[in-house]
């Protein structure tokens, strides 16, 4: 049977606006402020065999989860129908990154035929474990990181199963979030389903499913396009981390495959660090996905000719029970270092180092006006790196977020009981060159009621951003905790305490620089100075 | 009624100004004239008194003038504002530039972010902090304004702009400053965040009032030079102006904010469309507007148009735009329109829009250069748009471009030249068809239960086709279509929203808690109208809550009917839980709070009433003009008779396969398809007999 051309584009389309639907459903009803004004989540409709065929908006990040998700659900279970939906959290059932990212998936039937699925990913407040928010720097185990949910049903046939939102409820500290942000996701993953059917009706199975196999041919095609543009040969870079290990990426380019070799790094750790190789995998994706298209729809075909190669038992493929719950600081390092050893040789497609980090920061304790228990779990926002023609932007989310959103002070102030007092670029000096890196944030957290508790982690504190071609590197993040006893800089912290008037000083870092500071146009370096965000001392020194 | 009663409407467009003018005679008798002149940039009422003019209107003989005006649209878009300075809270200065951080083009690692209105140099902090229950934690320290606004002149600001965290709650500091500047430079214009919104976000919050403050003097200009020169010919009362929230607002509060009449254009049409569904008693309406570069598409329900205070300009899939938090017609925008170009990528797929050939070079068919197949290309070939009476005769069709176009595109396409022109009618309708499914489908509404009502210039071409894809039972097009937008602007009332947080559980004494809030908005508007001039038996309020279930941040709009009381929380509640359970098909057991309040706030200043026509007969003969090949896509080629639309009369019938022209528009009837006029002269089209 062949299949018009223009109805195969209309499914393909109406399967991006399904996921964004799916999104848009979510981020409305959910309880927890990381998933409703951070948006820490991601939407996506796979084939039905769980090859992801379309994504909504989120954050890239969580793109490549879901179709392992839904491939992991699929080895496991024989008995999916109709009205049944699933839940995992765990990376070594589906799960990928670390348990507090719940996973909603859903099949999607036409006459009779498992035909997609739609999922569903966000970060949940709390899923138990040995710290409020489940994440703790002192894990050693998985087990300690919360609630383990092995993709199991958790609706059959539309009929809830209590006994497990029971479970579910009953393992958190903030169980009315969690209870409200699942049913938010099933809202979404519903919502999809709904329309994916209808557009299966409309067309019939066989069209819908021809539609989807093309639109990751065509994701393919454009992928090896691109890729042919990029120069050949293996690259190897590497670096020393901020605790002194090394980490180490060769990338080998040939004309229709992409491989990063990860195989060549240190074993597991015993802290909660490591990263799963779905994750890796997914770090590697997203890199070359910005190198060979970053207009065209990210499908399962877009990824076809990345080959990733790791270690099992090594800090990026770690085994069964290993912590993972900062699995991303780790991630993005990997993601990082691929991106930081091919920019010498493609300088126009990637610009030089951003703040780089997730910059993860949770503070909780008592709401001093309503009594309740609040939970700030936030990324940061950061400097991006400057490119070979263009400044680098000033506090935006680093490249594992995307549509992603800051809490409004206004907001922080009212939901969290405390205080902002500053929210503010960072002038630090650093990220100078021919063209500068964007800055970093402060944001000053004054704490209103005594049993607080800050917990952050954050790369990119030592081995800060790194310049390209003679430009200067960037600023470093990290917290400052600012009690009257004295200040103390983190750059990992677990559980520490906080009380009244403490002050919490979030600093990111400024994104490094491009080319030669002495050759930055005059005019630029007076309109910095202007916007005070370099003094005249500073500028006469890197810029004469 | 003794005399005749003449309301008129002019619009200022990017290349026509128009005119309406509808006269209502003693018996209820209706005339309406059109006008059309040339927009005359940057004197722009030069045009409307040229048109007034050329339409034989006498302005000391006008009741009732409303206008509607892109200046605001434009002055923003185009970069043609002023120098703003802004003043905020100490720490907080770089709010504007820092925004939200959000990156919505999120593979690619050169991301622009929007630059921000005002440079840092020109934002300026001082200390004072209130909380978010609207308490002074810090008294405000204004002794730095002197300094402050004298390197402001010397930088050549010419508008300032206040924002300070929690103003929202408790506007005493920016009142403060906001006077103490009016002191210090009293030729200034400043605006300060409270006068135009009291809602949280302090991005938001900033950014609106700086966007006001930046075209408020343009604004003003314009419409102080407008008033005056329709007083000097005798205009006797100051047109109104039509706002984005669909009503119009006196003249001189937009001079003073200018920032909400953002998007008055598509809101004329959408009220438009309300007041008519109330008319034809269609209370539940999809509206859509097809012009030359987009399409825009809104929800009404129960006649009520909704509007939301989320809105942005220059947002889209590559950037974050700026938030502007006024009261807004609840719409979608997508950039199909008529003059759409279809391009086939690397790759073999076929896109329509969002770029636009513009009135220059146009499509292809205008036979000015352009090389590019628009959608208008392709309804002409498909023989939906008559070639012979191209732009009501006002332009001879290129077909031989046309067809050089089309057979390019086929060509990469590896498709006949037909199959090109479907596809491309196939695929912009399609992104229609997703546009009007964000407003209804993805918000809990089955569309079975809405009629289509289509106007702008290529509304009726694609109506039908929408129509069947959505299962909507009916499609009506507004009789005079290419007016409608002006007619919309007659039915306006003097319409005020008025959006405030007030965080608040639904516990004992909240009823009455919730009361004051509305009590105390509603007075304010009631000093504001009577200050006007407006008698106060003219003035009626709406009153809606924005509930969440506790912990959550977005909000459910909840219409409350009179007096609150702590007798009534429970109903309430259990409304929200129904609405929630509506749009998101689930309802929680657990504590609902209420977040802010919208009153609306409506006074009545003479707008049009309609009378019905006697309905003649059935028999619509008379107006059939010839018959021609239709191409109806998946539906065939098929004999289509055509119709004279300004022949049709009240009461007339027939079937299709059919094509309505007038000058204005093309109404494309599909086989099947019943069609009938209405006591209007609207036509409704049944989908299946």
């Amino acid at each position: 049977m062949t299949h018009d051309p223009i109805t195969l584009e209309i499914i393909q389309n109406s399967l991006s606006a399904a996921a964004d639907e799916m999104f848009a459903a979510m981020g409305k009803t959910a309880m927890s402020s990381i998933i409703y004004e951070v948006l820490d989540m991601g939407s996506g409709i796979t084939d039905a065999d769980g090859r992801i065929a379309s994504s909504g908006a989120g954050i890239p990040a969580f793109i490549g989860v879901l179709d392992k998700s839904v491939q992991f659900i699929l080895q496991k279970h024989d008995d999916i129908r109709p009205g049944d939906v699933f839940i995992t959290n765990d990376p070594w059932h589906g799960g990928v990154t670390h348990l507090n990212d719940i996973v909603l998936a859903m099949p999607v039937f036409s006459d009779g035929t498992l035909i997609a699925w739609t999922a569903i990913i966000a970060h949940n407040s709390d899923i138990g474990g040995m710290a409020p928010g489940s994440l703790s720097g002192d894990a050693t185990e998985i087990f300690q990181e919360g609630l383990r949910l092995p993709a199991v049903k958790i609706i059959n046939q539309g009929v809830t199963d209590d006994a497990v939102m029971d479970v579910i409820s009953c393992n958190s500290r903030m169980p009315d979030f969690l209870y409200g942000d699942i049913w938010a996701a099933i809202a979404g993953v519903r919502v999809g389903a709904r329309r994916l059917e209808g557009i299966a009706e409309k067309y019939g199975t066989e069209t819908f499913q021809e539609a989807m196999s093309r639109f990751m041919e065509f994701g393919e095609k454009s992928a090896c396009a691109e890729l042919a543009k990029l120069p050949k040969g293996t690259f190897e870079l590497d670096e020393e981390q901020d605790d002194g290990q090394i980490f180490n990426v060769k990338v080998t380019i040939s004309e229709n495959e992409f491989i990063v070799d990860f195989r060549d790094n240190p074993d597991q750790t015993a802290g909660p660090g490591n990263a799963t190789r779905d994750g890796t995998v997914i770090c590697a994706q997203m890199l070359f996905k910005a190198l060979t298209g970053p207009d065209t729809p990210a499908n399962d075909g877009s990824f076809r000719p990345l080959k990733v190669l790791t270690r099992e038992g090594s800090i990026f493929h770690a085994k069964e029970p290993a912590a993972v719950g900062f699995y991303y600081e780790t991630e993005i390092r990997s993601n990082d270092l691929i991106w930081r050893c091919l920019a010498p040789h493609i300088p126009e497609l990637l610009p030089a180092g951003h703040f780089s980090s997730i910059c993860g920061t949770f503070i909780g304790g008592i709401h001093p006006d309503t009594g309740r228990q609040y939970t700030i779990i936030e990324p940061q926002i950061g400097g991006w790196g400057a490119g070979h023609n263009h400044d680098g932007v000033s506090c935006n989310f680093c490249n594992f977020h995307g549509e992603t959103y800051n809490t409004p002070a206004e907001i922080s102030e009212a939901r969290n009981g405390l205080y902002v007092d500053k929210m503010a670029l960072n002038d630090a000096p650093g990220g100078e060159g021919e063209f500068t890196g964007g800055r970093g944030l402060i944001l000053e957290y004054r704490i209103r009621a005594e049993q607080g508790f800050l917990t952050m982690g954050y790369t990119r504190f030592k081995e800060k951003p790194w310049a390209l071609h003679g430009g200067v590197e960037g600023s470093g993040n990290y917290v400052e905790v600012i009690k009257p006893e004295g200040t103390t800089k983190y750059s990992f912290v677990s559980g520490l305490d906080v009380t009244t008037d403490d002050v919490i000083r979030v600093v990111s870092s400024c994104g490094a620089g491009f080319g030669d500071p002495k050759k930055r146009d005059k005019a630029a370096v007076a309109a910095d100075i202007k916007a005070e965000l370099i003094t005249p001392e500073r500028a006469a020194e890197i810029y004469d | 009624m003794t005399k005749t009663t003449c309301r008129v409407a002019t619009d200022v467009g990017g290349t026509f100004t128009d005119l309406v003018a509808f006269e209502t005679a003693p018996d209820g008798s209706l005339k309406v004239t059109t006008a059309k002149s040339d927009t005359t940039p940057p004197n722009f009422e030069n045009g409307v008194l040229n048109v007034l003019h050329k339409g034989g209107v006498d302005p000391s003989t006008v009741d009732f003038m409303a206008h509607g005006t892109t200046v605001v649209i434009n002055a923003l878009t185009e970069r043609k504002g002023v120098s703003v300075g802004l003043i905020t809270t100490e720490g907080f200065r770089d709010t504007l530039e820092i925004a939200r951080g959000n990156r919505p083009d999120f593979f690619n690692l050169h991301y622009e972010k929007p630059e921000p209105f005002v440079p840092r140099h020109l934002r300026a902090e001082v200390p004072g902090r209130m909380t978010y229950q609207g308490d002074e934690r810090a008294p405000l320290d204004a002794s730095a304004l002197p300094e402050i606004l004298d390197d402001f002149r010397k930088e050549g600001v010419e508008a300032i702009a206040v924002c300070l965290l929690h103003g929202y709650a408790n506007p005493a500091h920016e009142k403060a400053v906001l006077a103490e500047i009016q002191k210090l430079w009293p030729e200034v214009s400043v605006v300060a965040s409270h006068q135009i919104t009291r809602e949280w976000r302090e991005y938001e919050r900033s950014n609106t009032a700086v966007l006001s403050a930046y075209v408020q003097p343009v604004a003003a200009r314009y419409l102080g030079r407008l008033d005056a020169g329709l007083k000097s010919r005798g205009l006797p009362k100051s047109p109104y102006i039509m706002q984005s929230n669909c009503g119009v607002d006196s003249l001189q509060a937009t001079s003073a904010i200018p920032i909400t009449m953002v998007e008055s254009g598509p809101a004329s049409g959408f009220w438009g469309a309300a007041e008519l569904g109330k008319l034809i008693d269609e209370p539940n309406i999809l509206a859509l507007d097809i012009g030359g570069t987009t399409a825009k598409c809104s929800l009404i329900e129960g006649g009520e148009v909704k509007i939301m205070t989320d809105y942005w300009i220059e947002r889209s899939r590559k950037s974050a735009g700026y938030p502007i938090m006024v009261p807004v017609v609840d719409l979608v925008e997508i950039g199909n329109g008529g003059g759409s170009i279809a391009r086939v990528d690397d790759f073999g797929k076929l896109h329509v829009g969002p770029q636009s050939a513009g009135a220059l070079p146009g499509p292809a068919a205008y036979g000015k250069g352009g090389t590019e197949a628009t959608t208008t290309d392709a309804n002409l070939w498909l023989g939906r748009i008559n070639r012979d009476y191209f732009c009501g005769g006002a332009i001879e069709a290129d077909m031989s471009s046309t067809e050089t176009a089309l057979t390019n595109l086929a060509s990469k396409l590896n498709v006949t030249v037909d199959d090109a022109a479907r596809g491309i009618v196939r695929i912009a309708n399609d992104n229609m068809v997703n546009a009007l499914k964000l407003v209804s489908l993805n918000r809990g509404h089955d569309t079975r239960d809405f009629t289509l009502l289509a106007f702008g210039g290529g509304g009726s071409m694609h109506a039908v086709a929408l129509a069947q894809e959505l299962q909507v039972k009916k499609v009506v097009v507004p009789a005079a279509a290419s007016v409608f937008s002006a007619w919309g602007m007659m039915m306006s009332d003097l319409r005020r929203d008025y959006f405030a947080t007030q965080l608040m559980d639904l516990d004992a004494g909240a009823g009455a808690r919730i009361e004051a809030v509305f009590a105390e908005t509603e007075a304010e508007a009631r000093a504001t109208f009577e200050a006007e001039g407006v008698p106060s038996d003219k003035i009626s309020f709406l009153r809606y809550g924005k509930f969440r279930y506790q912990n959550q941040e977005h909000t459910t709009e909840v219409p409350l009917d009179g007096t609150i009381t702590d007798v009534i929380l429970d109903k309430v509640a259990e409304d929200f839980h129904a609405l929630y359970e509506k749009e998101y098909t689930y309802r929680l057991n657990a504590p609902v709070e209420m977040v802010g309040i919208h009153l609306v706030a409506r006074a009545e200043v003479g707008k049009l009433t309609m009378a019905p026509a006697e309905t003649g007969p059935a028999d619509a003969s008379g107006a059939i003009k010839a018959t021609r090949q239709v191409d109806y896509a998946l539906e065939g080629i098929h004999e289509a008779t055509i119709y004279d639309g300004d022949a049709l009369k009240p009461g007339m019938a027939f079937k299709g396969p059919a094509i309505i022209e007038d000058s204005g528009s093309t109404v494309v009837v599909h086989p099947k398809n019943h069609v009938s006029i209405d006591a209007y002269s609207n036509i409704h089209i049944m989908l299946k007999g």
